[in-house]
């Protein structure tokens, strides 16, 4: 009877003999096969992206920058930085002030000091848009280990001490950009509510160049989808198309990089964006400044200051300008006494600290963006600055 | 804590070189056992609670039927029930047992008359344990332990799992009949303002132990003396959350003594993990992608799509429930211990029966021998035999979940498996059908059984299939590159069953086809998605 059961159902003993049975037939690799696999694997994870950069091509202009929609491709910033090592390069580096947030990339910080240097030097526009000190730090940490024996300018921006929201030190769970270039372990960021697995695979993920090549190509070919959601991705109308459905992702892969548009609608002197902060009708505004002692960026600025040094750069920070037009009168004592401090801090380490003039209110798109005229203005009052020339003309 | 996430693959690292450090020493199943509790605490740390006390009460459970036992001989019947009168029991370990009862007893009375409101349910499940553990105690009855045990086990499945859905249905036939009656909702049954959530893998580890308990009862296999072997048994981390339902009879003896840990092991436990990644990460989570979109609003979509999602959601269990399998086996085995095989390429099968003996063994063999055939199996006739098997499907059915759904899906499998098991009967049908019509039909049957599994509601589920059969077939926009994922890997199983499996064996094509693996999954690989059987 029981073997009769037995044909319906296998029995333990069955499943057992079947385990057996079926272990040979399985995928199951010996050791002189898994140390073949992961040489072979190693090889690729080592080869790909360097045959990468030969077949891809990228030749980046005097004024490059990395656009906007590929602002998360460090291996691309790994790259720029890369082919931008010759002894008359300037690195500037920083968010997007440096970036250009309301300009097109010829109407930039460093592209009017390209315009003044006029081939003497050659200003790199080293920044991302979206980044802020915490997150400056882990992007030149990770992917600037190039950024060493260099003439390196650094802006600082007051703005990131101008909240608890924007210091990141408020306790209320917040979404911001460049989430994975923030300390994972090392500093505790209120705002900052990944989980341990998170964590864990960005922290991972910084040490492993490949993945960051992985995600240069979800940038710039699948629409920063990986390839499996970008198969699977609609058109965003209702009724709801599907465009890449009967498309492999490997053929849309071919080798041309996504590159500035020729007409930004979000940015140039066309743009409907670039205009006077005080257009905008918001008025002035009351900074809730964050004690600089219990601020989250600026330690992140301060460890990023020492870490270009320690790496032999030669250093400069320029501070600001803020635009102070834009804060009630009541809230700019603050603000001084905050850039005073920041002033002192920056004065006892480097030898050099540039702090531009405050332009006027209608050369400021916002808190802190210059428009094209209030760069233009900046390189030259920083091109025309005898300390400046004076780093400069150090050879490094 | 989940097997394809970093955590685990920090996790695992620091277990494994722990466990070989003490593997020659006596904290070595210690170490497997704290190890096991992180592990599933990681989800929540009150689970903890409830899977240590079960784990004790079945362990003490079978060590009073074990005393039961040997005092059997000793103590005649009449003096048994005098005992029962006297409310003591002459051996000293009942007599222990049997005050925990009268504790138990009198906790369940102060909680039920002045505990929190809320509470009485559980004062009056603890009444009726403390006075079932009393009973055997002093009647000395290893049957009554039994119940103690199962009475114990099932009521916090019951809870956990089936009370929302019984509270439901009995609450609509009450308004239905004119009753003014309406139950409270499972949740607010919680004591203390616990927060009502279905612990990770409880029918998983329920019946694993409870196959202890039955095991010990019907002889199959002596007491575990040590604790901790049993707790690590019942908590054993690679199979806790989902099997397979290992049985005690071959688990633990693996905890006896350090198992040896050969180059193989750990090369081939390494090798199934790997399969089991690709197959959760590179091949159940895109397909769950397309089926989510799919399913998540049938009157959208046109036939093409539904019958597509459906297949492609066939293909997404399989790959989610047996590459878990797969990585619980390679783990386990990368540390010595063999847990059996829980998947065999079932969608090769030829009979639903054949599909049964390859989808979910370990569940399946479970429900033969402690359902189908304590029910009497196939020993009373073609007749009755199909009624223990109709009962064991449905059991089979509700363990997966309180739901209708569930409960059509498990009639399906039952009638097929009879339909088949007489066509199977039939030389016409046995001889002259080819094997590959055969598993046509059978993978065919198993998808459509699979909407109701899958479906929201029995309504969804009759919408979809009416709309395959009825709505017009416009483009289904299920990716190429999927389709061509699931033709390979159907293709990939059929060879295996062939003479060609030959080429699957070569060096060459398992090297290269692990360079493959690896290097999809760090393209391909879409990230988090939780097992679909950590549900159940």
């Amino acid at each position: 009877m029981k073997q009769e059961n037995s044909k319906q159902m296998p029995s333990q003993s069955d499943a057992g003999r079947k385990l057996q049975k079926a272990l040979p037939h399985a995928f199951l690799l010996s050791v002189p096969q898994w140390i073949g696999v992961l040489a072979v694997f190693l090889a690729l994870v080592l080869f790909l992206p360097s045959a990468w950069e030969a077949w891809e091509s990228f030749d980046p202009e005097l004024n490059y920058r990395v656009p906007y929609e590929t602002s998360q491709d460090y291996w691309q910033y790994e790259r720029h930085l890369k082919q931008r090592t010759q002894g008359s390069d300037i690195f500037f580096v920083g968010d997007s002030v440096v970036w250009g947030e309301y300009v097109t990339a010829d109407a930039t910080w460093s592209a009017f000091l390209n315009e003044q240097a006029a081939g003497e030097y050659q200003f790199v526009n080293l920044a991302l848009n979206g980044l802020y000190p915490l997150a400056l730090e882990g992007l030149v940490r990770h992917y600037g280990s190039d950024l060493r024996q260099g003439k390196v300018m650094l802006h600082c921006n007051l703005l990131w001490m101008s909240s608890p929201s924007a210091d990141l030190s408020q306790s209320k769970e917040q979404v911001f950009n460049h989430p994975t270039l923030v300390p994972q372990f090392r500093v505790s960021i209120p705002s900052y509510r990944a989980t341990l697995d998170t964590r864990l695979g960005r922290a991972i993920g910084h040490q492993w160049s490949f993945l960051a090549w992985v995600r240069h190509l979800q940038i710039q070919y699948w629409e920063q989808k990986d390839p499996y959601a970008w198969t699977l991705a609609d058109n965003g109308k209702y009724p709801p198309a599907y465009p890449n459905s009967y498309t492999m992702p490997w053929s849309v892969v071919d080798g041309r990089l996504i590159s500035e548009p020729e007409r930004d609608p979000d940015r140039g002197l066309q743009s409907t964006r670039h205009k006077p902060w005080s257009e905008e009708g918001v008025g002035t505004q009351r900074f809730d400044w964050v004690p600089l002692n219990d601020s989250l960026q600026w330690q992140a600025f301060q460890r990023l200051c020492q870490l270009l040094q320690e790496r032999g750069n030669d250093l400069i920070v320029v501070l600001g300008p803020f635009n102070q037009h834009i804060m009630t009168v009541d809230n700019r004592a603050k603000f001084k006494a905050i850039e005073n401090e920041v002033k002192q801090w920056l004065e006892s380490l480097l030898h050099c600290l540039q702090r531009p003039k405050l332009l006027d209110s209608s050369l400021y798109g916002d808190a802190s963006h210059p428009l094209t005229q209030g760069y233009r203005q900046l390189a030259e009052s920083l091109w025309n600055d005898s300390d400046f020339k004076e780093w400069l003309a150090v050879p490094k | 804590m989940l097997f394809h996430t970093w955590t685990f693959l920090i996790f695992f690292p620091i277990v494994f070189l722990g466990y070989l450090a003490f593997k020659k020493t006596s904290l070595r199943v210690p170490w497997l056992l704290a190890a096991s509790y992180v592990f599933y605490g990681s989800w929540n740390p009150f689970y903890l609670l409830l899977i240590i006390y079960s784990t004790a009460l079945d362990y003490w459970v079978v060590a009073w039927m074990e005393a039961c036992g040997s005092s059997k001989s000793a103590h005649s019947s009449s003096r048994r029930w005098a005992s029962l009168l006297q409310w003591r029991s002459p051996v000293r370990s009942l007599r222990v047992a049997a005050w925990i009862g009268r504790v138990g007893l009198l906790l369940s009375l102060g909680l039920g008359l002045m505990g929190p409101a809320g509470s009485q349910a559980v004062a009056c499940l603890l009444g009726v344990l403390s006075l079932t553990m009393m009973f055997a105690a002093s009647m000395q009855s290893r049957k009554a332990w039994l119940w103690v045990s199962m009475i114990n086990n099932l009521s916090f499945l019951l809870y956990f799992k089936y009370a929302d859905f019984f509270i439901e249905n009995a609450n609509q036939l009450f308004v239905r009949l004119g009753f003014n009656i309406q139950w409270p909702e499972a949740a607010t049954l919680m004591p203390f303002g616990w927060e009502y959530l279905l612990p990770v893998g409880i029918s998983f580890y329920t019946f694993q132990s409870m196959s202890y308990t039955l095991d010990f009862y019907f002889g199959k296999l002596p007491r575990e003396k040590k604790f901790l072997n049993f707790a690590t048994y019942v908590a054993f981390f690679p199979q806790l959350v989902a099997g397979p339902i290992e049985r005690a009879a071959s688990l633990l003896p693996q905890f006896e003594k350090a198992p040896r840990i050969r180059i193989k092991d750990i090369t081939d436990g390494a090798s199934l993990f790997l399969i089991g990644l690709f197959k959760k990460l590179a091949l159940a989570n895109y397909l769950s992608y397309y089926v989510e979109r799919v399913y998540g609003m049938p009157d959208e979509f046109g036939g093409a799509a539904l019958a597509l999602a459906t297949l492609a959601f066939a293909w997404q269990i399989y790959f989610d429930f047996s590459g878990y399998t797969d990585m619980a086996r390679g783990i386990a085995l990368m540390m010595g211990y063999k847990l059996m095989l829980n998947f065999n390429r079932p969608y090769l099968a030829t009979s639903l029966g054949d599909f049964w003996s390859r989808w979910h063994i370990s569940l399946s063999t479970w429900f033969r021998d402690y359902v189908y055939i304590p029910l009497g199996g196939n020993r009373h006739g073609a007749k009755k035999a199909y009624l223990y098997l109709g009962i064991t499907f449905l059991l089979s059915a509700v363990w997966h979940g309180a739901a209708w759904t569930f409960i059509i899906w498990g009639l399906l499998h039952a009638v097929g498996t009879m339909a088949t098991r007489e066509l199977e009967s039939q030389a016409w049908y046995h001889d002259r059908v080819p094997i590959a019509l055969k598993r046509l039909f059978v993978f065919l049957f198993v998808s459509f059984a699979w909407i109701f599994f899958r479906a929201e509601t029995v309504s969804d589920a009759w919408l979809i299939v009416s709309r395959i059969a009825g709505s017009a077939w416009t483009d289904p926009a299920m990716p190429l590159l999927m389709m061509g994922l699931i033709v390979s890997m159907w293709a990939y199983q059929w060879l295996q069953e062939t003479r060609f499996r030959i080429w699957t064996e070569a060096a060459w094509f398992k090297v290269m086809g692990a360079v493959f693996m690896l290097i999809w999954l760090c393209f391909f690989s879409s990230s988090g998605g939780a097992f679909i059987y950590f549900q159940f």
